[in-house]
C-alpha cells in the first residue's frame, strides 16, 4: 500500500527519518498525528508505506487524490551510512519496518543484503522492487508461506554461520522483539525504534526508549540508535 | 507595520500580579520541554510566557512505556515527571530559554516542603520570572499530589514557598481532584500566591479489549485534550469566583475560541498543552485566534474578556 502527498516545500528527507501525518478534522478525533517513515520520493511526491491498523490508518485508506492532509517533518535522526563503505550492509526488516529501510537500501545501490520478515506471504510487500535494489533478498515468514520458515533474524543467523560478523554493519527496523533479537546477532550497527509517539518533536516524552544512559526520546534522539544502546525488557 | 504590531501587542497584554505578559497565552508545563524544541518552530518571544517542564531537585527517570495512549478527543499520559533535575536545568536548560524576550516560568515538584523551598530559592536566584508549584501531578506518588489533595498541607506548602520567593510571581497549580476547588483556591490566595493555574490532567484509564491489557504501562495516567475542556472551564469559573488573584486556565485548549471561553469563565491567561502535541505551532495559533475573535467582537483589550461571560 503506497501513499503519496504533494511535496510543496520539497523537504529533503533522509533514510531513517519520519513524518507526523494527520488529517484535518474539527472533531479532534483522531487527535494526534501519527508517525510514518520516510519511504521514498518519486518526482514531486513523498511516499509513505503504511498498514491499516486503526483509526488514522483507516481514514488514510479512504483518502483520495486531492484530499488535504497535514504533514510535519522530516523528523528524527538518520541511519549513519559511513561504515557501509568498507562493510556489507546487512538489513533486517519486519512488517512495515520495511518502509524505514527501503530508502537506505536504495542508497546502498545494490550492496545491501536484506532479510525481510512477516507473519505470512500476505505481509511481504514490494518483493520485486526490493530484489532489484538489493544485492540479496531473503524473505522469511512465520508460517512458511513464503521463503524461509521462521523470523528474519533466524534467517540472518543462518546466513552468518561461518561468516565474520565484523564484515557486516547491521541496519534493522521492526517490532521490538525483532530489534532485540537482531541486536543479539553480534553485528555492530543501527536499529530504528517504532515506539508510540504523541508529538514527534521531543516535547511530550511519551516515546521513551530505555537506553544505557537512561530514557531517550525515539522521536528526537532517535528513531535510529546504535546496537547495544537500547535496553530491551 | 511595526506600529500596528505594537498596537496589537498592547491589545493583547495581560498581567499576572507584577508580571506583564504580551498576550494571555503560555505553554502548559510538560508540553514545551525546556523551550529548545519549540524554538525550532517559532520565535519564543511571541508567547505570553513559557512554562517549562517540571523540575525536581535530583533527576527523575520517569515511568516505563507505553506512556501515552490516545482516547476519544483526548490522550492519557503517564510520563512520570521525567526531568533532568535542578543542577542540569540551571546549567544547560535555563540559559538557552533566557535568550528570548519572554517571561520564563519554572514548574517545580518535590516530595517535601523542604524540597519545594530549596528549588524555589535556587530558581529565584537564577532569575526566573515565575515559579509554578506543581502539587497536582497524578502520575507519581511523590509528585506532590498529597499536597494537592489535603488542604492543610497544601496551605502550609504554599506558605513555606511564599516565604522564600520574593521576586518571581508564585503560581500554584491546583489538582482537579482537590476536594473543593474554591477552598483550595482561597487557601492559595490566603497564603500569598500571586496566581493559580488549573486544571492539571484528570486521572484516567483505558484498556485494549483485544489484548485485555491496559493501554499505558502504569495503568492509570492523566487525561488531557479537548475531552476535558468543559470540566476545566467549570473549575476555572469556580476558582475565579472564589479569589481575586488571576487564574490561568487550561485543559483542552486548541483554538483561540477555546481560550476566549476560559477567559469568559474568569481566566486572566490561558495555557496550551496537548494542542502542541497535535501541532507545534498551536500556541501561536491560539494567540492569533484570540486576536481575531477580539476583532470580530470589537473588543479592544484582552484583559476585558476576563470574567465577561453574560448571564
Ligand atoms: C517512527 C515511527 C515510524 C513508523 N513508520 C511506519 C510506517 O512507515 N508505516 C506504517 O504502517 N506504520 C508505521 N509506524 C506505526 C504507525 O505509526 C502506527 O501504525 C499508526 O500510528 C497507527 O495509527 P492508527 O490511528 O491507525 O492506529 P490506532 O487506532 O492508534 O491504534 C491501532 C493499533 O495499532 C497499534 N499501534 C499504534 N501505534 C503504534 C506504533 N507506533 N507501533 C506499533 N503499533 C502501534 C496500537 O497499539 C493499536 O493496537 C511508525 C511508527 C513510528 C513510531
Ligand atoms: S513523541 Fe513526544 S517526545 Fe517523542
Amino acid at each position: 500500500m503506497g501513499f503519496s502527498a504533494p511535496d510543496i516545500a520539497l523537504p529533503k528527507a533522509e533514510p531513517g527519518q519520519f513524518f507526523m501525518f494527520g488529517v484535518k478534522n474539527c472533531e479532534k478525533d483522531p487527535l494526534l498525528k501519527r508517525p510514518f517513515c520516510y519511504f521514498r520520493r518519486r518526482g514531486n511526491t513523498l511516499e509513505i508505506l503504511y498498514r491499516v491498523v486503526g483509526k488514522m490508518t483507516s481514514i488514510m485508506k479512504g483518502l483520495r487524490p486531492g484530499d488535504e492532509v497535514e504533514v510535519l517533518g522530516p523528523l528524527g535522526n538518520v541511519y549513519p551510512m559511513a561504515q557501509a563503505v568498507c562493510k556489507t550492509p546487512l538489513v533486517i526488516a519486519g512488517g512495515v519496518g520495511i518502509a524505514s529501510v527501503y530508502p537506505l537500501i536504495e542508497r546502498f545501490k545494490g550492496s545491501a543484503i536484506l532479510f525481510y520478515g512477516g507473519r505470512s506471504k500476505k505481509e511481504i510487500l514490494l518483493r520485486k522492487e526490493l530484489r532489484a535494489i538489493s544485492k540479496k533478498l531473503v524473505v522469511a515468514t512465520d508460517d512458511g508461506s513464503m521463503g524461509f520458515k521462521g523470523t528474519a533474524v533466524d534467517a540472518a543467523r543462518d546466513f552468518l554461520n561461518g561468516r565474520n560478523p565484523d564484515d557486516f554493519v547491521l541496519y534493522s527496523c521492526g517490532p521490538n522483539g525483532m530489534l532485540k533479537a537482531a541486536s543479539a546477532l553480534g553485528i555492530q550497527g543501527y536499529i530504528a525504534s517504532e515506539e508510540k509517539m504523541a508529538c514527534g518533536i521531543g516535547v511530550c516524552l511519551g516515546c521513551a526508549v530505555k537506553t544505557k544512559e537512561g530514557y531517550k526520546r525515539a522521536c528526537k534522539d532517535g528513531p535510529v540508535f546504535k546496537t547495544g544502546e537500547i535496553i530491551f525488557d | 507595520m511595526p506600529a500596528r504590531e505594537n498596537n496589537n501587542n498592547k491589545r493583547l497584554e495581560v498581567k499576572l500580579g507584577r508580571l506583564k505578559l504580551k498576550n494571555p497565552v503560555m505553554t502548559a508545563s510538560g508540553t514545551a520541554g525546556y523551550g529548545a524544541e519549540l524554538a525550532e518552530f517559532f520565535d519564543l518571544s511571541k508567547l505570553g510566557a513559557i512554562v517549562l517542564k517540571g523540575i525536581s531537585l535530583t533527576p527523575w527517570q520517569g515511568n516505563p512505556t507505553p506512556r501515552i495512549t490516545e482516547t476519544r478527543c483526548g490522550m492519557i499520559n503517564s510520563i512520570g515527571l521525567q526531568n533532568v533535575g535542578l543542577d542540569a536545568f540551571l546549567r544547560e536548560k535555563l540559559p538557552f530559554v533566557r535568550q528570548w524576550d519572554v517571561p520564563v516560568i519554572a514548574n517545580i515538584l518535590g516530595t517535601s516542603a523542604a524540597e519545594y523551598t530549596r528549588l524555589a530559592s535556587a530558581l529565584e536566584e537564577a532569575g526566573v520570572d515565575g515559579i509554578e508549584l506543581n502539587v497536582s501531578c497524578p502520575n507519581v506518588k511523590e509528585g506532590g499530589i498529597a499536597f494537592g489533595l489535603d488542604l492543610k498541607s497544601f496551605a502550609s506548602l504554599v506558605r513555606a514557598v511564599r516565604a522564600r520567593v520574593k521576586k518571581p510571581v508564585l503560581i500554584v497549580k491546583l489538582s482537579p481532584g482537590a476536594p473543593g476547588i474554591e477552598e483550595f483556591s482561597r487557601a492559595a490566595e490566603g497564603e500569598g500566591a500571586d496566581a493559580i493555574s488549573l486544571i492539571n490532567t484528570i486521572p484516567a484509564m483505558a484498556i485494549d479489549v483485544n489484548t485485555r491489557r491496559p493501554l499505558i504501562k502504569n495503568r492509570i495516567g492523566g487525561l488531557s485534550g479537548p475531552a476535558i475542556k468543559p470540566i476545566a472551564v467549570r473549575m476555572v469559573y469556580q476558582a475565579s469566583k472564589a479569589v481575586k488573584i488571576p487564574v490561568i486556565g487550561m485543559g483542552g485548549i486548541t483554538t483561540g475560541e477555546d481560550a476566549v471561553e476560559f477567559m469568559l469563565a474568569g481566566a486572566t491567561a490561558v495555557a496550551v498543552g496537548t494542542a502542541t502535541f497535535m501541532d507545534p505551532m498551536a500556541v501561536l495559533k491560539v494567540v492569533q485566534g484570540i486576536g481575531a475573535w477580539m476583532e470580530r467582537h470589537g473588543i479592544k483589550k484582552a484583559s476585558s474578556i476576563t470574567g465577561a461571560m453574560l448571564t
